[in-house]
C-alpha cells in the first residue's frame, strides 16, 4: 500500500514539474478579451479553391503559405506556431458566408487573406466586420465595398475606379481606339469595371460605345458578338470574371471574323486557362492586371524561386497574396509584441501599415478606408504562350 | 425606352447586317435545343413527368465526349482519324447517357409508377441533384476545354458565304441534329417499335391490354431521350469547347421550355419548340440589349401558352373515363 502511495506521489509530483516547465516554455500569448490562451495562430484563407477561378485562388493560397511558413521558420510569432486554415466558398455566395461564420467563431483566428471576389466580399463583410475580423483582400477592386465604413477590410489592389480610369487611357492611348464595344458578365465586379470603364471613355471623348451583357458560363456568346461584328469596334473590352469564359469569347470572336483588339480583365491571365484553351486565338489579345511583372522585380526573386519549384509559373494572383499575409503577420506579430492580442489590436495596426516594401515594387499604403494608396494597373500582351507587359497607368 | 433598343427602319442597314448570321447561330442552338427537348416530350408522353434529371444526362454526355477526346489525343492532338474521333465521342456519350436514363429509370422511376405524379417529379429533382454533385465530386468543378482544332483541317475551320461566317463545327452540329431528328420521326412513324410507344403514349393501361411490354418501351424511351440528349452534350461541347458540371441546368432549363413552347408529348413539337427558341434567342438581339436575350424568350412562350395552352403542336388529348 505504502509502495503504491509512493510511486504515485512520484508520478504526481513529475507531472507537476514537467507541467510547469512546459508552460513556461511556450511564450504565452493571452487573448485579453477572453481570457483564453493562444496556442496557434490561425489565418483565414478564403477563396473559391474550387471551380472555374481554382487556378488563381490556388495561386494565391500557396503564395500566402510561401509566406507563412517563412514566419514559422523564424520561430512564429511570440513563440506562438501560425496556421493557415483554407475555406472555400465555390464563388457561391451562400457558401461564403458559411466560411465566414466559421473564421469568426474560431478564437485562434486574428486575420483573413481575401475574398477575392467582389460578389463575395459583399456577402461577407458584415459577418467578418461584426466578428472583428481583419480582411486583407488581394484582387477586390468594386469601389464600394471600402466606401461603407468597415474598419477591418483591407486591400492590396487598386479599385475598379482606378482600374476602369486606366483601361479607358489605355484603350484611347495605348491601342489608339475610337470605336469600343463592352461586354459584361452581370455580377458586381464586371458591372462595376464596365461602368467605370465606359464613364473613362467618355471623359476621353470617345462616344462611341457599344455596351452588351452576357451570361456567365452559357458558353455561348455568339449572339452578342454577331452584333459586336456588325458595330466593328476598333476594341472588344471582355468584362468576365474568369478564365475560361475569356478563352471562350476571344475564341469566338475570332471565329466569327472579329477585328477588334480583344482586351481582358484580371481573371484571364492565366496560361492554361485562358492561352491554352483558347486554342491560338488569344494571340496578340490583351489582359489588365492589378500587378506588376513578378519576374521583373529583384525583390521578389526569392519568392519567385520557392513558388516555381513547387508550383510552376506564376500568372499574377500570387505575389499580392504573399505580400497580404507577410503585412498581415507583421501587424499581428506588432499587436503580440506585449504578450496580448486582440483582433481589435491587429485591425489598428493594420491601419499603420506605411511604406511597406515587400516584393511588389511599390510602398504599401493603407488609406483610412483600407484602400491602397495610389494604384496602378498593369497590362499585358499574349505572345506566344506567355504574358509580355506592355504598359502601366497611373491614372495619368 | 429601353437603352440600346434598335427599331426597324431605325437601323435598317445593321439589321440586314446581321440577320443573315444570327439567322445561323439561332439555327445551331436551336437544333441543340430540340435534341434535349425531345428527351424532355418523350418521357412526359408517356409516363406524365418532368424528367428533371434531363439536363444532368445532357451534361454526362458532354463529359463522356470530352473523355473519348482526352484519351485520344496528346497534346492536344488528336491521334487518330477526325472523322472517327467525331463519331466514337457522339456513339460512347449516346451508350453512357442512355445507360444513365436507364439506372435513373429503373432505381428512381420504377418503384414510383404508381405513386402520385409528385413523387415523380421529386424524385426527378433528386436525381438531378445527385447527378449533379456525382459529376462535381469525381470531376471537379473546373470547365474542361475540348481541344479541338485539330480535329479540322486549318483551311476548312471557317467558311465565308457572303456577309455570313460559318465554322465547320457549326455546319456539323446542324447536319448532325436534323440527321437525328429525321431518323426519330421516321423510327416513330415507320416502325413496329415506334407504333408501340405512340400506342403506350396515348393509352398506357390499354397499350397493356394489347399485348405491348409497357416497361420495355418505357426503358426504350428513355434510352432515346437520353442518348439524342446525351449526343446534344458532345455536339455542344464541340462547337463551344467547354464543358463544366453545371451546363446541365441551363440546358435542362431551355430543353424543357423549348418543349413546352411546341406542346410537350408532341415530338414535332419539341423539335419545333427547339429550333424556334433558339432563333428567337438569336434574333431578339438585333433588336434589343443581349441582357433582354431570356426575356424575349419567355414572353413568346407566355404568349404561346395563353393563346394555345397545349403549345403549338401540342393535342389536347381526351379525358379518360
Amino acid at each position: 500500500m505504502g509502495k503504491r502511495f509512493r510511486i504515485f506521489m512520484i508520478l504526481g509530483l513529475a507531472l507537476c514539474v514537467g507541467g510547469f516547465f512546459a508552460s513556461a516554455n511556450a511564450a504565452g500569448l493571452v487573448d485579453p478579451a477572453t481570457g483564453m490562451k493562444i496556442t496557434e495562430i490561425h489565418i483565414g484563407d478564403a477563396g473559391a479553391f474550387t471551380g472555374d477561378a481554382a487556378s488563381p485562388c490556388m495561386e494565391i493560397f500557396h503564395s500566402a503559405q510561401i509566406a507563412l511558413d517563412e514566419w514559422n521558420a523564424k520561430g512564429g510569432i511570440h513563440g506562438v506556431k501560425l496556421k493557415h486554415i483554407m475555406g472555400d466558398d465555390a464563388m457561391d455566395p451562400a457558401q461564403a458566408v458559411n466560411v465566414a461564420r466559421k473564421f469568426v467563431a474560431d478564437k485562434l483566428m486574428f486575420g483573413v487573406i481575401g475574398p477575392p471576389m467582389s460578389s463575395i466580399a459583399q456577402a461577407t463583410m458584415g459577418i467578418y466586420a461584426s466578428g472583428n475580423l481583419a480582411c486583407i483582400t488581394t484582387a477586390v477592386s468594386k469601389p464600394s465595398l471600402t466606401e461603407q465604413g468597415y474598419k477591418n477590410f483591407f486591400r492590396l489592389c487598386a479599385r475598379n475606379d482606378s482600374h476602369g480610369w486606366n483601361c479607358a487611357l489605355f484603350i484611347k492611348n495605348y491601342l489608339k481606339a475610337k470605336k469600343v464595344a463592352v461586354l459584361n458578365e452581370r455580377d458586381a465586379y464586371c458591372v462595376n469595371m464596365a461602368k467605370e470603364t465606359i464613364k473613362g471613355l467618355k471623359k476621353l471623348g470617345i462616344k462611341d460605345i457599344l455596351h452588351e451583357t452576357i451570361v456567365a458560363g452559357a458558353k455561348d456568346y455568339s449572339s452578342v458578338l454577331t452584333k459586336v461584328r456588325v458595330y466593328n469596334p476598333d476594341v472588344l473590352f471582355f468584362v468576365a470574371t474568369t478564365a475560361p469564359d475569356q478563352a471562350i469569347g476571344v475564341r469566338q470572336a475570332k471565329e466569327l471574323g472579329i477585328k477588334a483588339t480583344f482586351l481582358g480583365t484580371e481573371g484571364a491571365k492565366d496560361v492554361k486557362d485562358f492561352i491554352e484553351a483558347s486554342q491560338g486565338a488569344a494571340e496578340g489579345a490583351y489582359v489588365y492586371h492589378f500587378a506588376p511583372d513578378i519576374y521583373a522585380i529583384p525583390a521578389a526573386a526569392n519568392y519567385v524561386k520557392k513558388y516555381e519549384s513547387k508550383y510552376g509559373t506564376i500568372s499574377g494572383f500570387g505575389p499580392t497574396a504573399y505580400e497580404a499575409m507577410n503585412i498581415l503577420l507583421a501587424a499581428i506579430n506588432r499587436a503580440a509584441a506585449d504578450g496580448k492580442i486582440t483582433r481589435k489590436e491587429v485591425i489598428q495596426e493594420l491601419h499603420k501599415t506605411k511604406n511597406y516594401h515587400g516584393i511588389l515594387g511599390f510602398p504599401v499604403t493603407f488609406n483610412k478606408k483600407g484602400d491602397l494608396e495610389g494604384g496602378a494597373t498593369y497590362f499585358f500582351k499574349v505572345v506566344g504562350k506567355k504574358f509580355k507587359q506592355v504598359a502601366v497607368m497611373t491614372g495619368k | 425606352m429601353i437603352q440600346g433598343l434598335i427599331l426597324p427602319g431605325q437601323d435598317m442597314h445593321l439589321f440586314l447586317l446581321e440577320l443573315p448570321q444570327q439567322l445561323v447561330n439561332g439555327l445551331t442552338l436551336g437544333g441543340v435545343y430540340a435534341l434535349i427537348a425531345i428527351g424532355y416530350t418523350m418521357v412526359y408522353g408517356i409516363l406524365g413527368m418532368l424528367n428533371f434529371a434531363h439536363g444532368e444526362i445532357y451534361m454526362i454526355g458532354g463529359f463522356t465526349g470530352w473523355w473519348v477526346l482526352h484519351l485520344l489525343s496528346r497534346n492536344h492532338q488528336v491521334f487518330m482519324n477526325s472523322a472517327a474521333v467525331i463519331f466514337l465521342m457522339i456513339i460512347l456519350a449516346m451508350i453512357v447517357s442512355s445507360f444513365v436514363g436507364v439506372l435513373t429509370e429503373r432505381f428512381a422511376y420504377r418503384p414510383l409508377r404508381n405513386a402520385p405524379r409528385i413523387n415523380l417529379l421529386l424524385s426527378a429533382l433528386g436525381v438531378s441533384i445527385f447527378l449533379r454533385n456525382f459529376v462535381l465530386n469525381y470531376q471537379g468543378a473546373k470547365a474542361r476545354t475540348f481541344y479541338v482544332s485539330s480535329l479540322i483541317p486549318k483551311g476548312l475551320q471557317i467558311i465565308h458565304v457572303g456577309p455570313v461566317v460559318i465554322s465547320f463545327m457549326r455546319i456539323l452540329v446542324i447536319i448532325l441534329t436534323f440527321l437525328m431528328m429525321g431518323l426519330l420521326t421516321l423510327m416513330i412513324k415507320r416502325t413496329k417499335a415506334g407504333k408501340a410507344m405512340r400506342a403506350t403514349a396515348q393509352d398506357l393501361e390499354m397499350a397493356t391490354f394489347l399485348g405491348i411490354d409497357v416497361d420495355r418501351i418505357i426503358v426504350m424511351v428513355f434510352i432515346i431521350g437520353s442518348a439524342l440528349g446525351g449526343a446534344a452534350g458532345v455536339l455542344v461541347g464541340l462547337l463551344f469547347t467547354q464543358v463544366d458540371y453545371y451546363v446541365g441546368f441551363q440546358a435542362g432549363l431551355k430543353g424543357f421550355t423549348a418543349a413546352v413552347l411546341g406542346g410537350i408529348g408532341s415530338i414535332p413539337g419539341a423539335m419545333l419548340g427547339g429550333v424556334l427558341l433558339g432563333l428567337c434567342e438569336s434574333l431578339a438581339v438585333i433588336f434589343l440589349p443581349s441582357e433582354y436575350k431570356d426575356v424575349v424568350t419567355f414572353v413568346i412562350l407566355v404568349i404561346v401558352l395563353i393563346v394555345k395552352p397545349t403549345g403549338l403542336l401540342g393535342e389536347k388529348v381526351p379525358e379518360k373515363v
